[in-house]
């Protein structure tokens, strides 16, 4: 396209000055308000990504095969140290956090509470889950340490437990025998949920590996430093891990937030859909209006030689300008929302029905949401704007392409 | 003998309004040669518009043949048509129909760009409007004009790129009698000088005067045609630079 037609593009748009700002105050509403909705998706996606990650089941997870499908218990990692080294060795990796799980019920005098008691390692666990980071009463666990627990602070309330207490853990080991074991409570953790408090209970691992009867790892929890870099890491560590043993993604570990989250994203998706079909429709309303209101004009440029495809090209090149003005002031107003909604957060207490916090799946929702302000949104908007704008002027284009300029002449004189 | 420049075999133009069919041309024979200046005259509704165009491959006959440069037009397609007007044609208006956006000099530049006419374009329009007596106004959108201008700059920008027929409608219907005589002398000017041939359509007698070759169209047949010894040139009239022999309007 050559300067004269892309300065009549330009100039055509100033002739109807309030038509065309009406226009780029659709278009960058609409683009900004999508932009603003997969701003917070991304966002909200990342949140709480990061929230399964660290609630237990890691960017990442070792698993033995077959736990996806059964999610038993009592599996065992192949070689669970081997696991571990090669988890620890991969650039990236922040933290990996084995652990063990066993079935049993704790009993403290006449309280008896039946539950799921994991085994971890004290140095490794507080980093990768962070509802034991918080001790209200005595301590967490230590490296090297037998024979103590961690109690979430609800558990210990129903079992009238208190630091220093001793416990009997009973759980079902290899071939269906109880096997009971004495602890001894060094600390009460607090998750902020008491749902999740009454469930939380943790030994070091080897304590409860030996009480099962099953030695071993039974996962192991990798959380990575940049969440993004989790396919990359997840294709890093597969092959360097023994056969038997499988690498699963949060989402495969969490699927039904994953499922809620893709449930999200169908909505988000609708609603700027939506949004943009709207503007779309304007678009195409003001541009065939615009068309209408020249047609003598094209007709002229028809008239002394303007092929019908050059036409086509003259109203796209319209709709490209009003596009990147209308990106432009999108990109101005999603931006500056963004930017608020990716430092200061939104606060969703209110809809929580004034409590700070709420529990999903085992998982502590926090009520502030934070939106993901980042270039991404440059290419989002621009494209948005460019094929709204572009695709909407396609009929508009086609009826000046068709124009019959003797008739179109006719008429205006 | 010279290759008539248009040829055009009982053409008919029947236009659709609703149910009705309205005659428009019946059986429209006519030659024109190139370097002619003729006026196509009648009243209104006898034709004329619709007769140029046909001729300016704006519009295709319902029955008969319309050659053009030896094409005809009734076998080509809508881009093909568009091309034979970039290429041969020049059109002036009786509404002037510049583009309102653009300057006078951009209006001109824009056919020689649609042309592909490359960088040189600026220098060819400039040196039109020059010879045009509008060098003065190049910088002027039409709105800033006056209509005898606009009209100047509507012929400036048919003819320059210099094509072999220039078809008029009513150019002078919306121009005061002084600005309808310095239009005329403009267009036989440049029929002298570059040997473009001229085809016409006007109510004013006045106008009919420039013509050598008055065709008269009554109920879409041609009822006269006869040759027409035009008027002497008049003097040099204000505003409009006298032509060089040269031929001024090339790059």
């Amino acid at each position: 396209m050559r300067g004269l037609e892309a300065k009549l593009a330009v100039r055509s748009l100033g002739r109807n000055v309030r038509r065309t700002l009406l226009s780029l105050v659709g278009i960058a509403v609409g683009c900004a308000l999508a932009a603003l909705l997969t701003g917070l998706l991304r966002g909200v996606t990342r949140l709480y990504g990061q929230i399964a990650a660290e609630s237990g089941a890691g960017h990442l997870r070792i698993a033995p095969e077959g736990w996806l499908a059964e999610r038993e218990v009592d599996l065992r990692l192949r070689d669970g140290e081997a696991a571990l080294a090669a988890a620890r060795a991969l650039p990236g990796v922040k933290v990996a956090a084995p652990r063990t799980r066993a079935q049993g019920l704790l009993a403290l005098g006449t309280h008896v509470m039946g539950m799921e008691i994991v085994g971890v390692d004290p140095s490794a666990e507080p980093v990768a889950y962070r509802f034991v980071r918080k001790v209200v009463k005595g301590r967490y666990l230590k490296p090297g340490e037998e024979g103590t627990v961690v109690l979430g602070r609800e558990l210990a309330r129903r079992l009238d437990a208190d630091v220093d207490d001793d416990l009997v853990l009973t759980v079902v080991g290899e071939g269906g025998q109880l096997r009971s074991a004495m602890f001894h409570v060094v600390g009460l953790v607090t998750s902020g949920n008491r749902d999740l408090d009454a469930g939380l209970c943790q030994a070091p691992l080897p304590d409860v590996a030996r009480l099962s009867g099953r030695e071993g790892i039974g996962e192991i929890a990798v959380l990575l430093s940049d969440a993004r870099a989790l396919e990359t890491a997840r294709a890093a560590l597969a092959p360097r891990l023994p056969p038997g043993d499988v690498v699963l993604t949060w989402s495969e570990v969490v699927p039904e937030l994953a499922g809620h989250l893709k449930q999200d994203a169908g909505v988000y998706q609708l609603l700027s859909f939506i949004l943009v079909f709207l503007v779309l429709l304007g678009v195409a309303s003001a541009q065939l209006t615009a068309v209408l209101e020249r047609r003598r004009e094209l007709a002229v440029m028809a008239a002394v030689g303007m092929r019908p495809w050059r036409l086509v090209t003259q109203m796209l090149m319209e709709a490209v300008v009003l596009g990147v003005a209308g990106a432009a002031l999108a990109l101005l107003v999603s931006g500056t929302l963004l930017w608020r909604l990716a430092t200061a957060g939104l606060d969703l207490s209110r809809l929580l029905a004034g409590r700070s916090e709420m529990a999903f799946e085992g998982m502590l929702v926090e009520p502030r949401i934070y939106g993901d302000f980042g270039f991404w949104l440059v290419p989002y908007v621009l494209g948005l704007a460019l094929t709204a704008t572009v695709v909407a002027s396609l009929y508009p284009a086609w009826f000046a392409a068709r124009l019959d300029p003797a008739a179109a002449l006719r008429v205006a004189q | 003998m010279t290759t008539p420049l248009v040829v055009l075999s009982k053409v008919e133009k029947v236009f659709h309004a609703g149910k009705f069919e309205v005659p428009a041309l019946r059986g429209v024979d006519l030659e024109i040669s190139g370097g002619e200046f003729l006026a196509l005259v009648g009243p209104s509704g006898s034709g004329k518009t619709t007769l140029l165009n046909l001729v300016g491959a704006l519009d295709v006959p319902t029955a008969g043949r319309v050659q053009v440069l030896g094409q005809d037009l009734t076998t080509l397609g809508r881009s093909e048509r568009a091309e034979l007007r970039l290429r041969a044609l020049g059109f002036v208006f009786q509404a002037y129909n510049l583009l309102p956006v653009l300057t006078a000099q951009e209006n001109v530049e824009f056919v020689l760009e649609l042309q592909g006419v490359g960088r040189e374009r600026t220098k060819l329009a400039r040196q039109v409007l020059e010879e045009l007596g509008l060098g003065a106004l190049a910088d002027r959108r039409p709105a800033e004009l006056s209509g005898g201008q606009q009209q100047r700059v509507a012929v400036a920008r048919a003819v320059a790129a210099r094509p072999k027929l220039v078809l008029a409608d009513e150019p002078t219907a919306n121009l005061d009698g002084e600005n309808a005589e310095t239009l005329m002398h403009l267009m036989r000017r440049l029929r002298d000088e570059h040997g473009m041939t001229f085809v016409f359509s006007t109510h004013d007698p006045r106008v009919v005067e420039h013509a050598a070759r008055v065709v008269t169209l009554v109920d879409g047949r041609v009822a006269h045609d006869e040759a027409h010894p035009p008027e002497p040139p008049h003097e040099i009239l204000p505003g409009i630079g006298k032509l060089r022999p040269s031929g001024g309007l090339t790059a």
